[in-house]
This record gives C-alpha cells, sequence and structure tokens, in this order.
C-alpha cells in the first residue's frame, strides 16, 4: 500500500490512494481549496487541492467548463469573460467577511453551493453543476452527472456534493454551466427605505416579467439590478421606474454588487449570522434581530437576511447559520429534525464509513441557539 | 422483450389477501383495487411493449392514506410502484406481479398560492399543466413543460426530474423545485426544502428529484413560480439538411442570444404532427423553432440577432409565427409530436443527450445507424440543450421487430455516451435502459448511487427492478442486506 | 399498440375496426387529463385509456363481460373529449360504441337495470309517449321522496315544470323562404326536444326562413337512433337511423336537399356517422349521402351570414360548448362567431372543453357523476356572470338550467331574436 507522504495531490489517483489510506488507518483529513473560508482547525490534517487545478475543456458554443477542484476562480471568470460568458450565480468571495486570505477556487465554490445576488434569477451553483467525479472517503473515484445540459440519467449524486463541504467526498473534477454575460447592468437604488418598503419594493419588482437579477437591501438602500441586452435594459428600468415611482428610485451607475455580494458592508465587528427565509417574513424577522443589538441587510429579494451581532437569532429563525464567529472556528449549522438527520446521517457514513472527511463540519451545532 | 423483469416473490403472492385487506383496513372502500380485470388497466405506462398487471392498486387522496399504505406495505414487505399519470415512455411506472401500484392521480389539491413570495404548494397528483392554469390569471406560471404536460403529474415530474421545451431558459424541476413532502418507505412523513431559499444540511430534495421513486413517495410539493413574460414569439426556420439545422443551433448559442426554446423535428415528425395540428410547418428536411420572450421590441430585436445567424446557413424558410393562434398551434404540434407519431406505426422514443457541438455528428450516425438496422426513424428534439428524441418506427405485431428496434435504439444511446452525453437527458432511466447504465457509469459509480438507496430505502421496497441493472442490484443486495438485516 | 386478435376475429368487420383503432393508440395517457369522469374520480379506469385497456381486453379474449367492465363503460359519457385531445387519432368512438353493442349482446345486467334501460329505449325517442312520461313524472312529482332507486329519482328531477303543446310546426310540411330562395333545406325535429321544447324548433324554422331558406320536415323521420345507439341498442338504433335515411333520400331524389339541418348537436353527431353505421350493408351508399348532407344549424348560419342582426339586446351570453358539438362534430369557433356577430357579449367559461354531465341519457343512468360535472360546468359558467346561458343542445340546456337561476336558451332562439324573431321565452320575464 502507498504510503502517504505528501497531502497535496496533484492527481486524481493520489487523492484515491491517500483517502484510501487515511481510511484504513482512520485518520481524518481536512480539505482545503484556496483556503478562503474558516475550518475547523482541530481537526484531520490539511488535504490541499492547489495542485489538483486546471482547465479540463471550456467550450463557449456549448456553454460548459470542465475543470479541476484547485484552479483559481477569478482565472476561470477571466477566461469566461474573454468569450463574454459567465458562472451566472455569481460565487460571493467570502475572504473579507471571514478575514482570510489565499484565493478562491472553483472546488470550495462548489462544496459550499455558492450563490450571489443573481441567486433570485439564476439559482446556486448546485444549478448550473453538470457533473462531478470525486474521491469518497474509501478512495474510490466515482463520477456523477456529465457535460451536457440536460441528464437524468441515474440518482443526482451532483446535488449532494454541491454543498456538502467536503463531507461526501473530495472532488477532482467539476462540470458547469456557463451562461452569456450581460453586456452591461443598471441599478435602480432606493434611498432610505426601511426593510418593510425595501421588500415591498422587492415583491412589486420580482413579480415582474423583466428578469430582475439582484434585489437588495443594504445601509437603508434597496437596490434592483436589472440585466440584459442594451435595448432591453433601457426598456425594463422604464417600466420600472413607472411602476415604482412613488419609491421615489434612482438610476445609479455604479451600483456596489460586488460589495453585496461579498457582504463586505459587515467586514469584522463579531457574530455574522446568514437566516434564510421566505421573504415575506424578512421585515418581521429583522425587526427583532436589530432589537437584540445588531445590523440587518437583505439580499435575494428577501429570502436571505444577513445579520451582524449579538444574541440567539434562532430563537427567532430556527434556520439561522453561524459564519463567522468570535474563536474563529467553522461555521455552525442548525439542527435538523430528526428523520432527515438520520438520513443525512446514513448519507455519510455511505460516502465516508470511517468518517474521516472533514469530521465536524456540518453537524448539527446548536450553538448560539 | 429484450429486458428482463426478477421473478414475484411467491411469499408476497402467496399473502395476496392478506395485503389486499390490510390496505382496505386503512384506506376508503374505492382506493383498493385487486379486481384483475382492472389491474390489468394499470400494467404499464406509455412504455407498452413492457407489461405486467400489479398485485393490487392503491389511490389514496391524503399525505395520511399514503402514509398508511406504506406502512401496511412495508410491515408485509411488499414492493410499492409510485405512480402518477403513467405517461413515462421509460416504463417508470412498470409494475411487477408482487407489486402495490400507488397511484397519486388523487391527491389533486391546491394548497396554498404565495404570489408574494412566489411559490406554489400542491398536492403532487396535479398534473404539471394544471398548474400553469390555475396561475394564469395571476400573471404567473410554472416553468418546466414536459411534452406530455397536460396529463403528466407533478409527481411523477419530481420522480424524472422532467425537462420541457423551455427549460433553455428556465431550467428543469430539480431547478424549480423548492420544498417536498416525502413519505418513506416506512410510512414516515418527512419534509424537505421548502419557501425558503437553500437547504439546511445536505440537499436532500436534490437527489430526491429525479429518483424515479427509488428514495419516496412525495405527495406534496412547494414549486417556484415566475411572472409570464410580456410575450413570446416563435419563428420556423426550415433546412435543406439536419446538419445544417445542427450548425445554426450551435451558432445561435455561442451569439449570445439566450432564446428560450429551440425545438427540432425532422420530416418524417413534421409530416405526422402537421396533420393532428395543422401549424403550417415548412416541408423540407429539417425545421427549427426558435421561440423568444419579452416585450414587442424585444422580440423583435432578438429575432433579428437570429435571422442574421440564421441567414448566413442559408435557410429554405424563416418565418415567425404572426399571431397567438399561429403560436399555439406550431406548439400544440411539436408538444403532441410523440403521440402524433402513432398516426405512421408503434415506437420507441429515446432521450439520449449529446453536447451541442455534436449534433450533426450524432445526427450523420443515426442516419447509418437506420439504414444499417433497415428501420425507419424520426428525430424530435430540444436542440439547444442537445436532448434528442429519436423515434425508432417498428410494427409490435410482427415478431421480432421489438427487438430490433431495442437493438437500434441501444446502439444510438451508446452514440451519445461515446461522443460526450447521456443515456437519458428527461424520461429517466426506468426499466427502459436499465440495462444500459453500464455503458454510462463504472460498477462504483452504481455502488454509490445503490448505497444512496439503502440509506432511503434499506429493504428496496420501492419501485423495483428500475434505474440499476438487475445483476449489479442483485449482487449489490447480496451483500448489504445480510449487513442491514445484522445491524 | 400491440394487438393480438386471431384471422378469425378480424373476419368480423366491427372487430376489425376496433383492432385499426387500437393500433393507432399508443398510450401516452393525453386522454386522460381532459376526461371529465377522471376527473371526478381519478381512476385509469375511469378514463379513455382505461377503458380502452378493458375493452381490448374483452375483445381479444371474446370474454363474457364482467361486472367491473361494464360500471368503467358505463361510466363513459361519450362526450369525446378525448377525440379532441389525441395526438395520433384514435377513433374512441368508434371503438366505445362497438363495446356497448358487444356489452348489450353479451352481458346479462341486474334486473332493475334492464327494466330501467328498455323504459328508456321504449320512451324517449318517442315525442308522444315522453310527452305522457312527463306529464306522469309531474303528478308523481309529491312521491319523490318514496323512490328508492336514485336513477329513477333523477328521471322526476329532470322532468321540467312546464311541459309545451305539441308544436305544429314539427309536423311534416314544407315552409317557405321568405324573399327569394338560397337553400333548400330539411329539418330533423327530433324526439325527446320535442316533447321537452318545442322554441326551438320554431326559433330554427324561423331563422332559416328568414334566411331564405325553404324548410322541409319530411314525412317518416323521427329519432336519429343516438339514444339507443348509445345503450348498444343497435338493432333499434339501426332501424330508427335507416328509417331516416329512407326519408331524406326520398327527399334527396326528389326536390334535392342542400342540407340536412339538425339543431340537437347530440344527434349531428351521430347522424353524420351514418356512413360508418351502414359501412358493408346495403344501405351504405345512401347512409353516405345523408350524412355528408347533415350540418349544424350554426355551421349552415355561418354558411349563410347573418342579415340584418340588430334586434337583439347586447347581453353577455355564457356559451356553453356542448360536447357533442366541440368534440363530435369538431365545431368550436362557429356559434361564438354567430353570437358575437349577433351583437351579444361572448363569456366562455374555463375549462370548457369539460362535460356538463348530461350527455344522452347518462344523467338518469348515472345521477352522482352527472351531478357533480353538472355542479362544476354550473359553477365555472356563473363565474363569468352571465345574463343568459346559450348552448346547441337540448340535453346540455336542460343539465345546466336544472343547476343554475341564469335563463338557459339555444343558440337559435338568440340568433333568431337577433334577426327579428320574438325574445325567447326563457328571457321574457327576465326582461
Amino acid at each position: 500500500m502507498t504510503v502517504v507522504t505528501d497531502l497535496a495531490p496533484a492527481t486524481e489517483t493520489e487523492v484515491a490512494a491517500i483517502l484510501s489510506e487515511c481510511h484504513a488507518r482512520r485518520r481524518p483529513v481536512r480539505i482545503l481549496g484556496g483556503g478562503t473560508r474558516v475550518e475547523n482547525r482541530t481537526l484531520g490534517e490539511p488535504l490541499s487541492l492547489s495542485r489538483l487545478s486546471g482547465v479540463v475543456t471550456y467550450s463557449p458554443g456549448e456553454m460548459t467548463l470542465i475543470a479541476r477542484p484547485g484552479t483559481p476562480l477569478p482565472q476561470i471568470l477571466a477566461m469566461l469573460a474573454a468569450e463574454n460568458q459567465t458562472l451566472a450565480f455569481e460565487p460571493p468571495d467570502m475572504r473579507a467577511i471571514l478575514g482570510r486570505s489565499g484565493t478562491p477556487t472553483l472546488g470550495g465554490m462548489v462544496a459550499a453551493n455558492a450563490g450571489g445576488p443573481r441567486r433570485i434569477l439564476a439559482g446556486a451553483c448546485r444549478d448550473h453543476l453538470l457533473g462531478v467525479r470525486f474521491v469518497d472517503g474509501q478512495g474510490r473515484i466515482l463520477k456523477n452527472g456529465g457535460r451536457v445540459m440536460k441528464n437524468v440519467t441515474g440518482l443526482d449524486l451532483s446535488k449532494l456534493l454541491a454543498g456538502s463541504h467536503g463531507t461526501l467526498g473530495v472532488l477532482t473534477e467539476v462540470a458547469l454551466k456557463t451562461l452569456p454575460l450581460s453586456p452591461a447592468r443598471t441599478t435602480l437604488a432606493f434611498p432610505g427605505v426601511d426593510d418593510t418598503t425595501a421588500l415591498r419594493i422587492f415583491t412589486a419588482a420580482l413579480s415582474t416579467p423583466y428578469d430582475v437579477s439582484g434585489a437588495a437591501h443594504v445601509g437603508g438602500t434597496a437596490y434592483l439590478r436589472i440585466e440584459g441586452l442594451d435595448g432591453q435594459r433601457a426598456y425594463r428600468r422604464d417600466r420600472l421606474l413607472a411602476l415604482l415611482a412613488e419609491y421615489r428610485p434612482e438610476v445609479v451607475d455604479d451600483a456596489p454588487w460586488d460589495a453585496i455580494r461579498d457582504v463586505t458592508h459587515f467586514v469584522g465587528g463579531g457574530p455574522l449570522w446568514r437566516i434564510l427565509c421566505r421573504p415575506t417574513d424578512a421585515p418581521g424577522l429583522c425587526a427583532g434581530l436589530r432589537a437584540m443589538g445588531g445590523d440587518c441587510s437583505l439580499d435575494w429579494g428577501g429570502g436571505l437576511i444577513w445579520y451582524r451581532g449579538p444574541g440567539h437569532p434562532r430563537a427567532l429563525a430556527p434556520h439561522a447559520t453561524l459564519i463567522r464567529r468570535a474563536d474563529a472556528v467553522g461555521p455552525a449549522f442548525p439542527p435538523l429534525p430528526g428523520a432527515v438527520a438520520r438520513i443525512q446521517d446514513g448519507l455519510r457514513r455511505s460516502f465516508d464509513p470511517a468518517g474521516i472527511l472533514n469530521p465536524g463540519l456540518m453537524a448539527s451545532d446548536a450553538t448560539g441557539a | 422483450m429484450t429486458i428482463a423483469m426478477p421473478a414475484p416473490d411467491a411469499q408476497v403472492i402467496a399473502q395476496r389477501p392478506q395485503i389486499v385487506a390490510a390496505l382496505r383496513a386503512v384506506l376508503p372502500a374505492d382506493a383498493v383495487i385487486d379486481d384483475p380485470h382492472e389491474t390489468r388497466a394499470y400494467e404499464c405506462d406509455a412504455l407498452t411493449a413492457y407489461r405486467c398487471p400489479p398485485l393490487a392498486v392503491v389511490l389514496p387522496r391524503t399525505t395520511a392514506e399514503v402514509a398508511a399504505a406504506m406502512r401496511v406495505s412495508h410491515g408485509l414487505g411488499v414492493p410499492v410502484v409510485p405512480r402518477g399519470a403513467g405517461t413515462s415512455l421509460a416504463g417508470g411506472a412498470l409494475p411487477t406481479a408482487d407489486c402495490v401500484i400507488l397511484g397519486t392521480m388523487r391527491l389533486n389539491a391546491f394548497l396554498d398560492i404565495d404570489l408574494a413570495n412566489r411559490y406554489v404548494r400542491v398536492q403532487s397528483g396535479v398534473t404539471n399543466l394544471s398548474v400553469s392554469a390555475e396561475l394564469e390569471p395571476l400573471g404567473f406560471f410554472y416553468a418546466p413543460d414536459p411534452s406530455s404536460q397536460l396529463a403528466c403529474t407533478i409527481a411523477g415530474n419530481i420522480a424524472m426530474n422532467s425537462g420541457g421545451a423551455h427549460c433553455l431558459k428556465y431550467g428543469v424541476t430539480t431547478n424549480n423545485l423548492l420544498g417536498a413532502t416525502v413519505v418513506l418507505t416506512t410510512g414516515e412523513i418527512i419534509e424537505l426544502g421548502g419557501p425558503e431559499p437553500g437547504p439546511a444540511g445536505l440537499d436532500l430534495l436534490g437527489v430526491l428529484c429525479g429518483s424515479e421513486g427509488q428514495l419516496g413517495v412525495v405527495t406534496e410539493a412547494t414549486l417556484r413560480i415566475l411572472p409570464r413574460p410580456e410575450g413570446a414569439r416563435p419563428v420556423l426556420i426550415g433546412f435543406d439538411s439536419p446538419e445544417v439545422a445542427g450548425e445554426c443551433v450551435a451558432n445561435i448559442i455561442r451569439s449570445g442570444v439566450l432564446p428560450v426554446a429551440i425545438e427540432y423535428m425532422d420530416e418524417p415528425c413534421l409530416r405526422a404532427v402537421e396533420s393532428f395540428a395543422k401549424a403550417g410547418y415548412p416541408d423540407c428536411p429539417a425545421v427549427l423553432i426558435v421561440e423568444v420572450e419579452g416585450s414587442k421590441a424585444e422580440i423583435d430585436d432578438q429575432i433579428a440577432r437570429i435571422r442574421a445567424i440564421a441567414d448566413a446557413l442559408n435557410p429554405v424558410e424563416f418565418r415567425e409565427s404572426r399571431n397567438a393562434d399561429e403560436s399555439l398551434a406550431i406548439w400544440k404540434g411539436r408538444k403532441s409530436a410523440f403521440g402524433a407519431m402513432g398516426r405512421l406505426g408503434d415506437y420507441i422514443c429515446l432521450d439520449g443527450t449529446v453536447p451541442v457541438g455534436q449534433l450533426p455528428h450524432t445526427l450523420r450516425r443515426i442516419g447509418e445507424l437506420s439504414r444499417q438496422h433497415g428501420l425507419e426513424v424520426a428525430n424530435v428534439f430540444h436542440a439547444g440543450d442537445g436532448n434528442m428524441h429519436p423515434l425508432i418506427l417498428f410494427d409490435a405485431n410482427t415478431p421480432g421487430d421489438l427487438a430490433r428496434a431495442e437493438a437500434f435504439g441501444a446502439d444510438i444511446l451508446r452514440l451519445c455516451v461515446e461522443v460526450g452525453g447521456c443515456l437519458t437527458g428527461e424520461h429517466g432511466v426506468g426499466v427502459e435502459k436499465r440495462d444500459l447504465m453500464g455503458d454510462q457509469y463504472d460498477p462504483d459509480d452504481l455502488a454509490i448511487q445503490m448505497q444512496v438507496k439503502d440509506v432511503f430505502d434499506p429493504g428496496w421496497l420501492l419501485n423495483p427492478a428500475k434505474v440499476f441493472p438487475l445483476e449489479a442490484s442483485a449482487a449489490h443486495r447480496a451483500h448489504t442486506a445480510p449487513l442491514a438485516a445484522a445491524e | 399498440m400491440q394487438t393480438t386478435f386471431t384471422p378469425e376475429q378480424l373476419a368480423d368487420p366491427l372487430t376489425a375496426r376496433s383492432n385499426e383503432i387500437l393500433r393507432t393508440c399508443v398510450h401516452c395517457g393525453f386522454c386522460t387529463a381532459t376526461c371529465p369522469t377522471y376527473k371526478v374520480l381519478g381512476d385509469e379506469l375511469d378514463s379513455p385509456r382505461g377503458r380502452i385497456y378493458l375493452i381490448k381486453d374483452m375483445l381479444e379474449n371474446a370474454r363474457v363481460p364482467d361486472d367491473k367492465t361494464v360500471t368503467h363503460i358505463d361510466r363513459c359519457l361519450s362526450c369525446l373529449s378525448c377525440m379532441t385531445t389525441c395526438p395520433s387519432g384514435v377513433h374512441y368512438m368508434h371503438l366505445v360504441d362497438h363495446a356497448r353493442e358487444y356489452i348489450e349482446q353479451n352481458y346479462r345486467r341486474p334486473l332493475p337495470d334492464r327494466v330501467l334501460r328498455w323504459v328508456l329505449a321504449r320512451i324517449l325517442p318517442y315525442p308522444g309517449r315522453f310527452r305522457l312520461a312527463l306529464l306522469g313524472a309531474k303528478l308523481g312529482r309529491p312521491f319523490r321522496r318514496l323512490i328508492p332507486d336514485a336513477r329513477l329519482r333523477a328521471m322526476l328531477d329532470m322532468a321540467p315544470r312546464d311541459i309545451p303543446a305539441p308544436s305544429r310546426n314539427d309536423s311534416p310540411q314544407v315552409f317557405a323562404a321568405q324573399g327569394p330562395r338560397r337553400k333548400r333545406v330539411a329539418l330533423l325535429t327530433g324526439c325527446a326536444q320535442r316533447a321537452l321544447n318545442t322554441d326551438i324548433n320554431d326559433a330554427t324554422i324561423r331563422l332559416l326562413r328568414r334566411h331564405g331558406c325553404e324548410v322541409v320536415i319530411p314525412r317518416g323521420m323521427g329519432c336519429c337512433g343516438a339514444l339507443t345507439h348509445h345503450m348498444g341498442r343497435t338493432g333499434e338504433s339501426h332501424a330508427f337511423a335507416a328509417a331516416n335515411i329512407r326519408a331524406l333520400t326520398a327527399e334527396i331524389d326528389g326536390a334535392g336537399l342542400d342540407a340536412l339541418v339538425i339543431n340537437t348537436s347530440g344527434c349531428g353527431t351521430t347522424v353524420k356517422d351514418y356512413g360508418h353505421m351502414f359501412a358493408g350493408g346495403p344501405l351504405e351508399a345512401d347512409a353516405a349521402r345523408v350524412a355528408a348532407l347533415a350540418k349544424d344549424i350554426t355551421e349552415v348560419m355561418a354558411d349563410l351570414g347573418l342579415t340584418d342582426a340588430t334586434h337583439a339586446v347586447p347581453l353577455r351570453v355564457g356559451y356553453h360548448a356542448a360536447c357533442s358539438l366541440q368534440h363530435g362534430q369538431g365545431i368550436k369557433a362557429t356559434p361564438k362567431e354567430l353570437l358575437a356577430a349577433a351583437g351579444f357579449t361572448v363569456l366562455e367559461p374555463r375549462d370548457s372543453h369539460i362535460c356538463c354531465g348530461s350527455a344522452g341519457t347518462y344523467n338518469l343512468m348515472q345521477p352522482a357523476i352527472s351531478a357533480e360535472l353538472k355542479a362544476r360546468k354550473v359553477a365555472t359558467l356563473e363565474a363569468t356572470s352571465p345574463q343568459v346561458i346559450s348552448a346547441g343542445n337540448i340535453g346540455c340546456m336542460m343539465q345546466i338550467g336544472s343547476g343554475t337561476a341564469v335563463p338557459v336558451v339555444h343558440t337559435v332562439e338568440l340568433l333568431d331574436w337577433a334577426t327579428g324573431g320574438p325574445r325567447p321565452q326563457a328571457l321574457r320575464h327576465a326582461a
């Protein structure tokens, strides 16, 4: 058997060898992409994917990208932009809020099922993931899905892998759908509105067929983003201006969509929570959260609340996930109902019988409850 | 018939009266069917080449009734085959002689329409089209639109992760499914997802969607709904050859215009469809239906761009729909294409997907294979995403013809995999493509999928003999079942 | 679909035709979605596809029909919605007619069933007898609660409160055209309709004459045969049809006919199928000629064009599409276009393709399903807030009329009114 000496594999076969060894010895690993996210530092030996990098295929005419997990995300986005394409789900860069350096990678993006403001229109990473290759906790080299847009051949394990934070396997190759890049964007800003008004604006705008691709509320200003071909954008802008005139919209050129995506308004300053909710529940939740003494912002048309501040948000929103905590340990996920937790545990045991992949991550954690 | 089904469990068959009595005890009188004359009508779905009457049929009306039926079958070790409207072209709801068919058609209530949060909650037996019909006066729609949308149920759509013509823009079922109430094989009821975006924990809803009834029975679903576009207009582009049409598709996609649908029909298909829909399709070897949406100006702009791309390839005809009736007729024809082919004879309908750039090559090879096998083939498919639907014509009353058609079909599907595609884009594996799974996946790839099934359905009672090749599942079960029993 | 008939079975022309139909079906299931009984009952067996399967099994095995099979086929309305929906062109009507005949010949119904069917077949097609029965029903209504059978109660409920005196217009005669003669047409005066509502034929005759038609009521015409045909009593239905074919052939060969006008669409569907009914027999050619001349009144009026349609009040008209008109004869837009041309605002209910539950004798034989369909139809019609409901079939008019306070009239009554005829009876007190 291969003796594991180097935990920075350069090939899929090497990943398999390492994991099969770790499985046999029940030696946990901590999977590292670009090191942009906070990990549970106490557990497992670092397994770096930085050398498992590079684009396998990119076919703009087929809107398909296949690349290895260690590939830096900025490199990918630049390559796509050269063909007027992009990853439509707008992966955020979490370095600033997590106080990390390093470079975001494709693998980390998939493992976290990343999704930015455009989620309301385009979904999250999982909605663009065509297929994966990965190595499971026993060192088996596995694949699921493929490289085509529509594929229902067998169970869709790619969805499970997306957002599994490395607990089900180590990604070795991912295939993603690419989409045309909007030539430009237009933003409507609504300064000085509260959460309730912001939600009214979002509901009205998202009930129109104008493909609003961003609806956020940060620092007392609500923003709507419009994309598309030039004529389309102008038309949609005018219609929305008319529809929302009572809220005094302003057309702005340099709207802070990257900052909204990366939540830079909440850099530093204590615990940060991510709360997913029904948009119409957002104003009420925000009122409760603000009463705890912190500050809130809204994205995804009200479906995503960021809360920075003290207190125990799970008392209001059981789904709250603690993204950044004072002790700089990894995220704390909300507890799951019994039968669902049992299935999730069962799946983790199937993919990783010895429990060596990012142990402790994704486990339900009552912190903050 | 070349696809084998496992021998029914003699113990289960012997217990038939007790099973039916136990089901009758927990369900309303009209919800249990066991008369052999009646169960026969449930012996197949839209894949009629394979047939087997079930032991019994249950037609529950509520989640509680589904759970009760599942508890009975779990307790007595009876396999359960969930069935929506029975429109599967892959034999996804093919019964076994020892199974209970669990029909979802009576689960047909609308539970909640929430426009502010843009979702609907329905019982899973509502038909796909009825969701959009219900929403139409409110200005919204449900995007996935499989061709059978008139009849097929949301339950079946979730089981097969159904697509449709417009998924080029809007995605397939999995991209539009927010949550589900699921009855597990034990009768336990769980909630996955919901109106809040994103799952808590692993994306169980993501793996449930498209699992072909292997993991649980969906009784209620929360669906994402979208505002109706201001307008939509299809254009018909006729070409002299399939290859040039394929090239046109690739060029449109590369151009950055993203139509909501790009559909392809060839000459034999057009002939059959025209006699039903009378849409006035161009008379030429290959026709594309390209649909764009938006305001009138937006539509005009996009069509002008598409026209420029098409004109460079010398189309035989380029025609815009002039009004809503014409658009309806164009789509009615396209969506009825499979059924309309029944006018020409029996057929099997394939569903392989290929990378869009491989379309011209694949169409050429299918033509060659057609000549080799001596069977006619008609092509109608979702060109924008490479999801092909070759229809192989044969005569079901001629002995041996089906086997020839199946051999031809298998060759086409292997070709799809060979050029980088897959066996099935939206119809599902079912029983039809079960034995070809080894052509796309290695044994370990299948093993991990079967392990996922083990977690949800340890006794393998749900929808038996589908998706996984029989030898593979038998070997897997021989290895895992004793372990599970020991636990 | 694959079929397994033997060459001997296929020697029978009816079986050969059924085989041909079954071979076209690809079992796609589209028909289930638009089948009224499937919508109500949610069982494949009560859908066209399920029935096709039951029929196939019964005919292929030449077996004695079992109770369950008969129940499911009896529940079919023969509304033919499935035929409109079917992309493969499965001729369900001929298949289910064959099945009904097969059942009638090979299945012994329980006694009450047999009596009921016998009575209906002896009464409904004969206007005189039916009129007497209606008067009897009126007398019997106070004793309704004592009647054990739901079907008999349904019959009592169906009987109208006002039973009109026979109209002299329905006797054999010739009505001259007003102005220059543009067409010579025969009118099928029908059977049950004549006893239930004499206004429809009166209005039809006025309307046709006003538009330059000479209208003939031929001697020797009676019921078209549809009522008994749908019970599978082919012998009786063919006798009715044959009498009509002879009567009309005499007219065609005599003074000539441009059309046979039918204002009860249920009859129209059957008369248009006479060619098929008599295929291979001595009446084949005459039957085909009659079938080719058969036209719904709205087809004829569309051909003639409405003249001087300025007399009516522009009411909101809820248009109910009779199944025999929209599915059986494929006439969908014409009646609505005529009503609009006559100055009315035409409103169409949701699910207009779904049957109201009348379906010939269906409301008598299957009262529960029929009542549910009636309730759904009335609700969707009333949702359009109509001032009057119009339909092209007496059965639908009776069915819907018994469930709503909105007046129900025949489309021809509105067209007659709009072109100078009297205000329809049902609208007189509403004025």
